[in-house]
């Protein structure tokens, strides 16, 4: 099977698309616009998938919540000792956080309580606290703030300090004492950091009280283990493994991704029904030549082999032009309209860029479900065309 | 060289009428002759023609070109038949308008992925034979009608055919194209070549490098 | 059921093939039964048009088949990380109990049709066309296989499931699993190695005296060794762990791939060899390109693979 490529027939068939040049167009922005809209929506998903899991990383191991009639309150702090006397346990941290809506913006910000150093459950903050000095914040009673946060507060004017409104009706001002630019945009890009002390008082919480726990195991795979003798200990705590999580992510982007590409499919097939009506239809010019090209020697072969080509340079011009643009509209444009698809919530929260993650396994997607697709449109017409009778030329 | 035996064509028109093109024809061409083929339109003639290059099969009957038997073979073979023997001139040239004239020239042997050094060589002695040098880049459809004319000759022999079949090759052209073209016809002639042509054209008539003129009527050969 | 980006577009490709399988199959049974060169009715010259679309069509499903595979196994790779307890794809498609048989088509069929352009190329060389009934019948087969085969992909598509505990490749290829090869794991491990370098020796010594016969029998020998030498000896030196058997693996990054450049050459050579030698046969004379190619990419493969026991006895002074 000697398969050289013919440089003669690629040049020839590439011609071959440009003198049919108002058909090709047609299908080549058609194609692209349906690849474009695929290869979009995957980037968009993949981007936000890697993002989480860099987030589900550095989520803890275990989360512990309080219920009470189904809705989360807070933790009393008595409680950490129990836990803590739990084997297999490393370390309990009560977490103080909460949102604070902006009204001014319209937005969430995310209130972060930290400790101190040895209390840290995130590598960010952690690594936060490192860079900035702590004690200062504490001294000053100051914050720091992401980076999303920063700019929205410029544009209301707030340059180095801020008035948060508490339940209460008065007012807690604030210092900015430094702006923060996370590993992952989506998540630490609303976030605004200060002392626990400070976040109780925002948010009108009691001095012993938390939000949650955050649980550190030993060993990990012991996590399932603890997390059920949680549940015996307290029987009105909901606790969330980091596995849980993950998991569910997971299937929620499967299942978002899966059932654009249902759609995906129809669109497809009532595009390879356009396709096969378009290259069906032969003019006049075209039969005459075929019957030209059969009449000086090709073969049934050589014309279906001509036809090939034309199909997988017009399919692949396409793919590539498609995959280009939506690399620009995604990674450069940060996908505006459709990234609202897979964020419900963007709304509300302030803008975030979408990192870049471009792996080998989406673009194989891409590929498989355009390029053969196309081409398996064409072959009947191709085949049509290539096995008409030679002698119409002489006709 | 060229042997029809008793060859009748039918053609079908709809699902039962039929159309008898060729009624037993019986027909020798040797080689180095060349052959006038001359009757009114829908005579049969380009019928013959087609039987020849083995663009199509005889209802009945056999048509054997160099001993081969060409109105059995499979489509794969008889394109190889015509890649390698046969040289095509059509009427009103029958090019592809969009492409240059060496494109145009180079059609018959892309299937066969040609040497592209020996293919340039072919191409300079062709295109200085027939003094169009300077035009082989340009698109055809920017050529003369003589220019044209002669893109299609250069075309039908690229391959080096040891068959030429002409099919009415001056419908379409004023005289002064016609004589060229005959002029060139009979450069063409040599003993290697046979030369087939289908015309109604009194200007073939009396030519003195045409060996035989066969009359065909309603699909019969009237007079050898 | 697993609705993932991979899986649909596994599944249309299926379709696809499916649908266009079915012409090809319908027009091969039309030809099987009537097809003959030597008539010149209108029948006959629809049937030599129709032979055409029926090659195109196998051409499509082989060439659009070959990298699919690679993407199926990559997907079954990936699966891996949803599905509970599956370290890499040998857990995903065994957990199933159709999984084994699944591959074994889907490399059967690579063979099948590969083998059907080989046996088309020759068949459209010669004018009498002396294939033409062999090839059309092999697809009849070919097809019927490739439903098998996409019947139980869909059924494994379907079957799978995030929350069910699957086996991971440490216990499906040890002594102690029931699965169907388990009963060589008490077989003494050295004897595949001599097995191995036998038949590849057996294979040189057929090559040399260009005997069909022997690089037929060989070749497919080959295939089966090959891949049974790589789980139970060659496959441990890759992983540096005596008890890690898994084929799947070695396809993963932390190997740096290896497991494809393995796997492709073992397809070509062995492709190449049973094709060559089966055309070697028909056409009673020696096709000494598909030899040569065979025995080039089976030596790479063996150079590969035995390179890794030898660097690792270099560099530890002991076997595993």
């Amino acid at each position: 099977m000697q398969n050289k490529i013919n440089r003669f027939l690629l040049d020839f068939s590439v011609l071959s698309i440009f003198r049919r040049g108002s058909k090709n167009i047609f299908i080549f922005f058609v194609f692209t616009l349906l690849i474009f809209l695929l290869s979009s929506i995957l980037f968009i998903s993949n981007s936000i998938k890697s993002e989480l899991d860099t987030t589900l990383n550095e989520l803890p191991d275990i989360t512990v919540q309080r219920l009470q009639a189904g809705r989360a309150i807070n933790m009393p702090l008595s409680r950490v000792d129990r836990l803590l006397a739990i084997e297999g346990v490393k370390a309990v941290i009560p977490r103080v956080w909460g949102y604070y809506y902006f009204a001014n913006a319209g937005v969430n910000f995310s209130v972060v309580g930290i400790d101190s150093f040895e209390d840290q459950y995130r590598d960010l903050y952690s690594k936060l606290c490192d860079k900035f000095d702590f004690d200062r914040l504490k001294k000053d009673s100051g914050m720091l703030v992401g980076v999303g946060v920063k700019k929205i507060l410029q544009n209301s004017f707030y340059g180095d300090y801020f008035n948060f409104v508490k339940p209460d009706g008065g007012l807690t001002k604030i210092k900015i004492d430094g702006v923060f630019k996370g590993d992952t945009k989506l998540e630490s890009n609303d976030i605004i950091l200060l002392t626990s002390q400070k976040a109780r008082e925002i948010f009108g919480m009691n001095k012993n009280e938390a939000v949650d726990f955050v649980v550190k195991v030993a060993n990990p795979t012991e996590i399932p283990n603890i997390a059920r003798k949680i549940t015996t200990l307290y029987p009105d705590s909901r606790v969330v493994t980091k596995e849980d999580l993950s998991i569910s992510y997971q299937n929620l982007f499967d299942y978002k991704s899966g059932l654009f590409l249902a759609l995906f499919v129809i669109s497809a097939f009532t595009f390879f029904m356009i396709i096969y009506d378009k290259a069906s239809g032969i003019s006049s010019d075209e039969k005459r030549e075929i019957g030209i090209l059969k009449a000086v020697g090709w073969k049934i072969d050589d014309i279906l082999k001509e036809k090939f080509y034309e199909a997988f340079i017009l399919s692949f011009a396409s793919f590539v032009t498609a995959l280009c643009l939506s690399l620009f509209y995604v990674y450069f444009l940060n996908a505006p309209l459709l990234k609202n698809i897979f964020i419900g919530y963007s709304t509300l929260k302030p803008a975030f860029d979408l990192p870049f993650a471009f792996d080998f396994q989406t673009n194989a997607i891409i590929f498989f479900l355009t390029v053969p697709i196309y081409i398996a449109a064409t072959i009947i017409p191709s085949w049509r065309v290539a096995s008409m009778d030679a002698d119409e030329v002489m006709r | 060289m060229i042997e029809l035996k008793n060859v009748t064509k039918e053609f079908k028109i709809g699902a039962k009428d039929k159309v008898t093109a060729l009624k037993d024809i019986n027909l020798h061409v040797g080689k180095g002759e060349t052959v006038l083929l001359k009757g009114p339109s829908g005579s049969g003639k380009s019928t013959i023609l087609s039987l020849i290059a083995a663009l199509n099969k005889p209802t009945s009957g056999e048509v054997i070109v160099d001993g081969k038997r060409v109105s059995k073979l499979a489509d794969n073979f008889t394109a190889l038949f015509r890649r390698e023997n046969i040289g095509f001139i059509f009427q009103r040239y029958n090019l592809i308008p969009t492409l240059s004239a060496k494109e145009n020239v180079i059609v018959p042997l892309i299937p066969s992925n040609p040497d592209p050094i020996k293919l340039e060589k072919r191409l300079q002695e062709l295109f200085s034979s027939f003094s169009l040098d300077s035009k082989m880049g340009v698109i055809v459809k920017n050529l003369s009608g003589g220019e044209q004319q002669r893109v299609a000759i250069m075309r039908s022999l690229i391959n080096n055919p040891t068959i030429i079949i002409a099919d009415e090759p001056t419908a379409n052209l004023d005289k002064k194209l016609s004589l060229e073209f005959i002029e060139i016809l009979r450069k063409l002639k040599s003993s290697e070549n046979s030369i087939v042509i289908a015309s109604h054209d009194p200007l073939f008539f009396d030519l003195d490098f045409i060996d035989r003129q066969i009359d065909i009527q309603n699909g019969e050969i009237q007079c050898y | 059921m697993l609705l993932t980006p991979e899986i649909i577009t596994i599944l249309t490709l299926d379709f696809i093939f499916i649908f266009f399988g079915l012409i090809a199959f319908v027009i091969s049974i039309k030809i099987v039964k009537s097809w003959d060169l030597n008539s010149t009715s209108q029948a006959q010259y629809k049937l030599e048009k129709q032979s055409f679309l029926v090659s195109t069509i196998i051409k499509y499903i082989f060439i659009v088949k070959l990298p699919l595979f690679l993407f199926f196994i990559f997907t079954a790779d990936k699966l891996s990380d949803i599905i509970t307890g599956a370290m890499c794809g040998a857990g995903v498609v065994n957990s199933v109990s159709f999984g084994s048989s699944m591959f074994f088509y889907k490399i059967l069929n690579l063979y099948i049709f590969g083998f059907w352009l080989v046996l088309n190329n020759y068949d459209l060389k010669k004018e009498n066309q002396p294939y033409t009934k062999y090839k059309f019948w092999l697809y009849i087969f070919g097809f019927i296989f490739l439903l098998t085969e996409v019947y139980l992909e869909i059924d494994f598509f379907l079957s799978l499931d995030v929350s069910k505990l699957v086996s991971c490749c440490g216990t499906l290829f040890s002594a102690a699993s029931k699965s169907s090869i388990s009963f060589i794991y008490n077989i003494d491990k050295i004897y595949f190695v001599y097995i191995f370098y036998a038949v590849f020796l057996f294979l040189l010594l057929g090559f040399m005296l260009k005997n069909s016969i022997a690089i037929l029998l060989g070749n497919i020998s080959f295939v089966f060794i090959s891949i049974i030498s790589l789980i139970m000896f060659f496959g441990t030196y890759i992983y540096q762990l005596p008890t890690h058997h898994c084929p799947f693996c070695m396809l993963q990054k932390d190997y740096y791939y290896i497991g494809y450049v393995l796997y492709v050459t073992l397809y070509i050579g062995t492709f190449y060899g049973v094709s060559g030698a089966i055309m070697s046969i028909l056409e009673k004379r020696k096709e000494k390109f598909y030899y040569n190619v065979s025995m080039i990419f089976n030596t790479i493969y063996t150079l590969i693979i035995s390179a890794y026991p030898i660097v690792y006895f270099i560099k530890n002074g002991v076997w595993l």
